[in-house]
């Protein structure tokens, strides 16, 4: 188990990335230095190409997750 | 008698205790010893649970003795994962130094079920910090230091069930329990050249394990062959009200089966892309045993985002689970320095994008399914390389240049795997194979790797240097 492992990303998916990255710079930046806001930029980048990748595969409307979920009642 | 016993499979340690020939008090204290004596070199051991060890291998002798012999783990010491909760003062670190003197006032289901089997817990063993959770790169990846290969000390043992692993291996316990979220049991087996069993999601109860991902982790057995994992799983499997993700399906381990069985295996085209060129003749080598036992024949999958599929899964779940860990910052206690930032990263995952992947994960179970239904197990090496070298590079081991299509659609469809020695690579460290079948059909891949083991003897070769 791994980040996922990319170069560098391509352009088309470079301006998800920047504005992914924004937001975890807002969040965290204050607490990472710029070799780790580095490879948190990385691992983003895998993130994002995960996402269109999963993006791409088409699915129809009664296609549901899996269900964990159950209407609950304690007992009586 | 002491070290005679060392590398004795369950079932015949089992039949010697049931025969009143063996002493669960003495096995207890061999292995205790070991634990203590080889456990550091390995950096396999957590904590080692002497005294309550030797009060459940002296009630176990007495029960035994006075006729209460309760099945094949009665009297045998094992060693659990450090991420099953243990009572009794005894540490729970979770391999992170956070968590280093946390104790809890209960034991996981998996814990009270071997007690109930009469095994003897003696160690608590070591893994990468929080089962790997946070995206760690090299073997250096817990307080306990990095997992060491009995095979080779220049060698990782992990990941990350690596104690387990390595624990099995040196002979320092006859069985351990380890967890898989991703790799997490069949990785180690592989690495240390032991048998590994994934069991089906919902299969053994998670309940007082480590949450790493809620619709991913599984516990299984580690051990010298497929046949002593069997025994372990009969133990540890079962319906548990406080895992509600646990069914009530009977499992029954058969080792043999019907005399004269024949099996069908699957490869999947591409399953050596990417393997080392040992691991491929291995493979291939092993493939002729098969036939021996069946026919074996390709098939293929729709072509699906699969490592994405169960990837996005797994980060989206750990960021949650460890959510206070991560915002607070606390996570910048950890050994791995990349484990101290890269799970910030996980912001990035979109709600959309989880629930696309678990979507998706329907539509990968079934398609496995389809391919799975005609088969006894689809077959494949267990890692596509020997196990990385300490100063090396994690990812290289576990992704090498070959997508880990068995591993995503295994995982992320919850079907059940076992890993089995195979044959030494070109550094003299194991290689593995690998049995996956269809959701609950642990018997049958365990009764295939079982017939493989008869036919070979990788099972029982075991690393020099043990003294």
């Amino acid at each position: 188990m791994s980040e996922p492992e990319t170069i560098r990303a391509p352009e088309a998916i470079r301006p998800e990335v920047e504005t992914m990255l924004a937001l975890v710079r807002e969040r965290y930046g204050s607490r990472l230095s710029a070799d780790e806001l580095a490879g948190v930029r990385t691992a983003i980048e895998g993130i994002v190409q995960a996402a269109h990748a999963l993006r791409a595969v088409r699915l129809s409307n009664a296609d549901e997750p899996g269900q964990p979920f159950a209407a609950y009642r304690a007992d009586p | 008698m002491a070290e005679e016993v060392v590398f004795v499979p369950v079932r015949r340690l089992g039949e010697l205790i049931r025969e009143r020939r063996l002493s669960p008090v003495t096995l207890a204290e061999t292995f205790l010893d070991r634990l203590e004596r080889l456990g550091p070199r390995y950096n396999a051991v957590v904590t080692v649970t002497r005294a309550r060890a030797l009060e459940q291998a002296r009630r176990a002798e007495a029960e035994i003795a006075a006729g209460g012999y309760r099945g094949p783990l009665h009297g045998i010491p094992y060693g659990a994962k450090d991420l099953l909760a243990t009572s009794g003062g005894i540490p729970t670190t979770w391999g992170a130094a956070p968590f280093k003197d946390r104790v809890f006032d209960f034991d996981a289901t998996a814990i009270v079920k071997l007690e109930a089997a009469g095994a003897v817990l003696c160690a608590k063993l070591a893994m990468v910090e929080l089962a790997g959770g946070m995206g760690y790169r090299q073997p250096n990846a817990a307080f306990t230091g990095p997992g060491v290969n009995p095979w080779s000390r220049d060698a990782w043992s992990g990941g990350s069930s690596s104690g387990s692993g390595s624990a099995v291996a040196a002979g320092l316990v006859p069985f351990a329990i380890g967890s898989e979220t991703w790799g997490s049991i069949l990785s180690p087996a592989g690495n240390c050249g032991v048998a590994g069993l994934r069991p089906t999601y919902g299969r053994v109860s998670r309940h007082g394990a480590m949450a790493l991902c809620w619709t991913l982790d599984k516990l299984g057995p580690l051990a010298l062959t497929a046949d002593d994992c069997g025994l372990v799983l009969e133990a540890i499997a079962g319906r548990d009200p406080a895992d509600p993700t646990t069914v009530d399906r009977p499992f029954r381990h058969e080792p043999t089966g019907p005399a004269g069985r024949r099996f069908r295996f699957g490869v999947l085209r591409g399953a050596t892309d990417g393997c080392e060129e040992a691991v491929r003749e291995n493979f291939e080598r092993s493939l002729g045993v098969l036939r021996e036992i069946g026919t074996v024949e390709e098939v293929t999958l729709p072509d699906l985002p699969y490592d994405d599929i169960t990837r996005t899964i797994l980060f989206a779940e750990a960021a949650s689970a460890f959510e206070d860990l991560i915002e607070s910052g606390a996570i910048r206690g950890l050994t791995a320095p990349e484990d101290r930032y890269t799970a910030y990263a996980r912001d990035a995952i979109l709600a959309k994008d989880y629930l696309k992947a678990l979507r998706l994960r329907r539509v990968m179970a079934r398609e496995a399914d389809r391919v799975l239904a005609p088969l006894h197990a689809l077959v494949a090496p267990g890692r596509p390389s020997e196990a990385v070298l300490l100063a090396g590079e994690v990812r290289s081991a576990i992704r090498g240049s070959a997508r880990d299509v068995m591993g995503a659609v295994g995982n992320g469809a919850g079907l059940p795997a076992v890993a089995v020695p195979n044959g030494l690579g070109a550094r003299g460290l194991p290689t593995s194979l690998q049995f996956m079948g269809r959701a609950w059909e642990e018997p049958t891949v365990l009764a295939a790797a079982c017939a493989y083991q008869s036919r070979t003897d990788w099972h029982e070769r075991h690393p020099s240097d043990l003294t």
